[in-house]
């Protein structure tokens, strides 16, 4: 395995990573296995429930189908990133309080997207919002809570605002 | 911030949860994030066929020692797994952990590969060579209970786990009814999904010399229980720990093979192992869920009064019968349940738990009831139809109305409290039914269809003694234990052996504990889920956490109260009249001393203690059970409003309202959460969930791309109405809830969407009501269900 092995070099919530990987490996395991960043969670690893949602250069990607060779040159951030993002931040105090989450195992993607949505979409009203979050599933809150959450946190910035 | 609570922090305060910091943040710590030195992965060989006699495993040559198949864990001393129902005339079946010269169902563990990392294991699974002599498949349960169908079970005479007959003859009333409807009523093979797969960590502890194993399950104690069982290993040398559990709905409520490979490995390898079930091999090998049939016919007077209900019901219960629920629970609660929250004299049930190749059906959210709710409350809406009524009006005419609470009903369930009726009128209210009502005799302009469906069910939760001895159930549970422990600092520690994967027990069973001592929530810890810390308990299943465990909390908080107050008392130099534990102190008139002031003198400085002090301390383990065997009865009623769109027999919901009764609530908010968040799974049930599977008994979905569950917008802004009637047999009159959710929307929706059909004259019987379900019935082909009327 060792032979085939590609060397990365990259960022991960801010500090500098060289690695040896194996082309095979999705940075989802790369992140979980090698860098301990277990809070990426895997619910599907084919691309559709959004758990592994994490940032690329800014942007949301899902990590079980990006492989961690691609990354190469790339800054990535994790949950674990989002620890002083006002966003972020803001979104978890938002989900505390409307109980948008439960067993918590696709929370951190859920952050992730919704962070995206607060920052692109100060105009989504309820639908629009779960439009834009339907790359993510839940199978524990029936998303009202979510929604609500997320709903809380575009008003409260919409009224700092204006 | 967030809302102000209606009662401080104790119980029906909505207050946050105490798990949401570290979940959060990324901070949790489930199965997949445990890494131990040394630690090899598996990976399984699973059968790609239903049914085969295994004529060779051929293991490459430089993967030997690193594959093991059923001979090495038998030469190993492991045992099969026998869930064995009480009920007489139940066949046994025998699973062994990996196959032992014969697959039952597409998924079965065949042989297990260990490697240094996941992908590897993987590797190695692939380069196994397993040669299947192919046999006759049962793929459907109303076949294999043919004569003549092949078994699946070569020693067993027929495809039978279990017949059952519930109730007597009502040839009477079969004869004589003004109204006789009948129906056939299916309901698809269903995953639970949980977000988290399952996974397993087993290690042996050289110190403490137990058998470690990590796992992500609803009931640590049971586990350690058939682990015992199946290794031959005494309880006290095993110790199942689950920790942050993501999700369960009953998939973690189970002994299952893979634990028991993982724990043989782990001893045999004195290594670590992990292993995480990944999400195709959920979807093919854990497919076990929910699949009934129903040959169901109503009895009625001209009003829709019921005279009696004749059902045969069968369960397709797969291959084997899994530990500990066994193969019959789902078929006995059909049998005991179906009459739902009505009122009627004649009944009878015939049920069939039917073995076929397929996974081995796993009691999932609401178990039965899901069905049952399916079947009886689309009888009502039939016999309502025959009869020219609004169904909401014959649900009232049959519902148990309260003064008649508590009531015991057709097949002797106790119904403890409630206004059942009123959950009805008020559904009808929110939805505002009068409006629906003209909006579809305008018609829409797109030409889609309007429809309303009402369901209404009661729930037997917190399952008592009696009961589950009654269903055969290898798992009797009885009092449910807490411990609840002053620290030295004068915190509070509680330990309780049901499991969180979701239900917030962090926060609400603190917040009981906070109701009797005052102790405020952030000094209040909840340890669970281990058996190596915990009192015994049949674990998270059921709706009954709350109820037991909670109840158990209370109690042992109650005597730590007494023995407080005793101190404190002294300590003041009161007497014991007048002494009040009020918010985390003790109190006689003016004078007051702290808990944390107790907790150091009972630790610290025990020279000042009362001589006659309660040697017991500031610790106590209290056993607890409601006052009736029975469990509570949560109840609701749902309400759906749906466009039906008959060109591509698309459904769309426009208003979902849930009218429910739990009791008195822990936490409203927590409450909320497990509502909305069953009626996602509902609608998923009603829509979307189904896993096909072709006559060889191939399952045809392996991916989330082709078994469809509800994401944020299939699901409904789901609005709530509470009705809060305590249970008069538990601690502050709380009831189950964490399943009610789930049951009635296929219900609902399915009414609904007749009701919207009705200007066609077809109607849906089967779930999921699929585009291509309504689009057969309204071509005319699936049109079987309408019975005679
Ligand atoms: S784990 Fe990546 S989308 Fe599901
Ligand atoms: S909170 Fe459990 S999957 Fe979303």
């Amino acid at each position: 395995m060792s032979a085939h092995a590609k060397s990365i070099s990259l960022t991960v919530n801010g500090a500098r990573v060289e690695a040896s990987v194996p082309p095979r490996q999705h940075l989802g395991d790369f992140l979980r296995e090698r860098e301990l960043l277990t809070g990426t969670h895997l619910g599907c690893e084919h691309g559709v429930c959004g758990a592994c949602t994490i940032l690329i250069d800014g942007e949301p990607a899902r990590s079980c189908i990006t492989f961690a060779v691609a990354c190469d040159g790339r800054s990535i951030t994790t949950v674990e990133g989002l620890d002083d993002d006002p966003v972020a931040t803001e979104l978890r105090e938002a989900f505390a309080a409307e109980h948008g989450l439960q067993c918590g195992f696709c929370t951190p993607g859920m952050l992730v997207a919704a962070r995206d949505v607060v920052l692109r979409r100060p105009d989504a009203d309820n639908p629009a919002i779960r439009t834009a979050m339907s790359g993510n599933l839940c199978r524990c809150t029936g998303y009202v809570g979510i929604v609500n959450a997320i709903r809380r946190v575009i008003d409260a910035r919409n009224t700092n605002a204006g | 911030m967030g809302e102000v609570s209606t009662a401080g922090s104790g119980v029906g305060a909505r207050v946050r949860r105490k798990e949401d910091d570290r979940l959060l943040r990324g901070r949790g710590r489930f199965v997949g994030d445990i890494a131990l030195v040394g630690m090899k992965e598996l990976a399984f060989v699973r059968s790609p066929v239903a049914h085969a006699t295994i004529t060779g495993i051929e293991i490459p040559e430089e993967h030997r020692g690193a594959v093991l198949t059923w001979a090495d864990l038998a030469a190993g001393g492991v045992k099969p797994i026998r869930a064995v129902s009480g009920l007489p005339g139940f066949k046994v079946s025998e699973q062994p952990a990996l196959a032992d010269g014969k697959v039952r169902f597409v998924g079965e563990p065949v042989a297990v590969c260990v490697a240094a990392t996941r992908a590897e294991a993987e590797d190695i699974a692939a380069s196994v060579f397993v040669d299947y002599a192919e046999l006759p498949v049962n793929s459907d349960m109303l076949e294999a209970v043919k004569p003549g169908a092949p078994r699946v079970h070569d020693h067993w005479p027929d495809n039978v786990f279990l017949e059952t007959n519930v109730g007597g003859n009502i040839a009477e009333i079969a004869a004589t009814a003004p109204v006789k409807v009948s129906r056939t009523i299916r309901t698809a093979r269903q995953c639970m999904v949980p977000l988290e797969g399952k996974g397993v960590v087993a290690h042996w502890d050289r110190h403490v010399e137990q058998l470690v194993l990590t796992t992500s399950t609803q009931m640590p104690h049971i586990v350690r229980a058939g682990l015992s069982e199946c290794l031959d290993l005494d309880q006290g040398l095993i110790r199942v720990v689950a920790p942050d559990v993501g999700g369960g709905f009953g998939w973690k409520g189970l002994l299952q093979p893979e634990e028991i490979v993982a724990a043989w490995i782990a001893m045999r390898l004195d290594r670590p192992v992990r292993w995480t079930e990944d999400r195709r091999e959920h979807l093919v090998a854990a497919a076990n869920a929910r699949e009934h049939h129903y040959e169901i016919t109503a009895y009625a007077d001209a009003r829709g009064r019921l005279l009696g209900i004749e059902a045969d019901a069968w369960v397709d219960a797969g291959a084997y019968s899994v530990y500990p629920f066994s193969a019959c629970l789902e078929a006995a609660q059909v049998g005991s349940i179906l009459p739902g929250p009505y009122d009627f004299a004649h009944y009878r049930c015939r049920t069939f738990s039917v073995c076929t190749n397929k996974p081995p059906i796993v009691p999932y959210r609401g178990v039965a009831r899901t069905g049952v709710c399916f079947a009886m409350e689309q009888m009502i809406d039939a016999v309502a139809d025959a009869v020219g009524r609004e169904p909401w009006q014959v649900r009232l005419e049959n519902l148990v109305p309260p003064e008649k609470m508590p009531f015991d009903n057709v097949t002797k369930k106790h119904f403890d409290s409630g206004d059942y009726p009123e959950s009805v009128r008020r559904a009808v209210a929110a939805i505002e039914l009068d409006g629906w009502r003209a909006r579809q005799k305008a018609g829409e302009v797109d030409g889609r269809l309007i429809g309303v469906g009402f369901a209404t069910y009661c729930e037997q939760s917190a399952h008592g003694t009696a009961v589950y001895h009654g269903w055969g159930i290898p798992m009797v549970p009885g009092h449910e234990q807490a411990q609840a422990r002053i620290t030295p600092d004068g915190g509070l520690e509680l330990r309780v052996g049901v499991q969180s994967h979701g239900q917030s027990m962090e926060t609400t069973f603190a917040q009981v504990a906070h109701e009797v001592l005052g102790i405020p929530l952030e000094k209040i810890k909840l340890v669970h889920g281990d058996t190596g810390l915990t009192p015994y308990s049949t674990g998270t299943w059921g709706s009954r956490s709350m109820v037991m465990a909670g109840g158990a909390v209370a109690t042992a908080c109650r005597t730590l109260a007494e023995r407080l107050r005793k101190i404190g008392a002294h300590l003041m130099q009161a007497g014991p009249e007048g002494v009040l534990l009020e918010g985390g102190s003790v109190k006689a008139g003016a004078a007051a001393v702290t808990i944390r002031e107790i907790a150091h003198t009972w630790y610290r400085a025990p020279q000042l203690l009362p001589a006659d002090v309660d040697r017991g301390g500031l610790e106590v383990t209290a056993g607890y059970k409601p006052g009736s065997d029975h469990g509570t009865f949560s109840y609701a009623t749902h309400a759906v409003a749906v466009a039906v769109d008959p060109e591509i027999g698309q459904v769309e919901i426009l208003d979902y309202v849930v009218v429910e009764d739990a009791g008195t609530m822990v936490n409203p908010m927590v409450v909320d959460g497990q509502i909305y968040g069953g009626v996602a799974q509902g609608v998923g049930t009603a829509l979307y969930e189904r896993m096909p599977y072709d006559a060889e008994g191939q399952p045809l979905a392996s991916t989330f791309a082709d078994y469809l569950i509800p994401g944020f917008t299939e699901v409904p802004h789901v609005r709530i109405i509470h009705m809060l009637t305590p249970s008069p047999y538990t601690e502050f009159g709380v009831k189950g809830i964490g399943e009610g959710g789930a049951i009635a929307p296929p219900a609902a929706i399915c009414n609904a969407i007749n009701d919207a059909l009705k200007p066609l004259g077809v109607i849906v019987t089967n779930a999921p009501m699929t585009p291509e379900v309504i689009l057969g019935a309204i071509a005319g082909q699936q049109d079987a269900g309408r019975g005679a009327a």
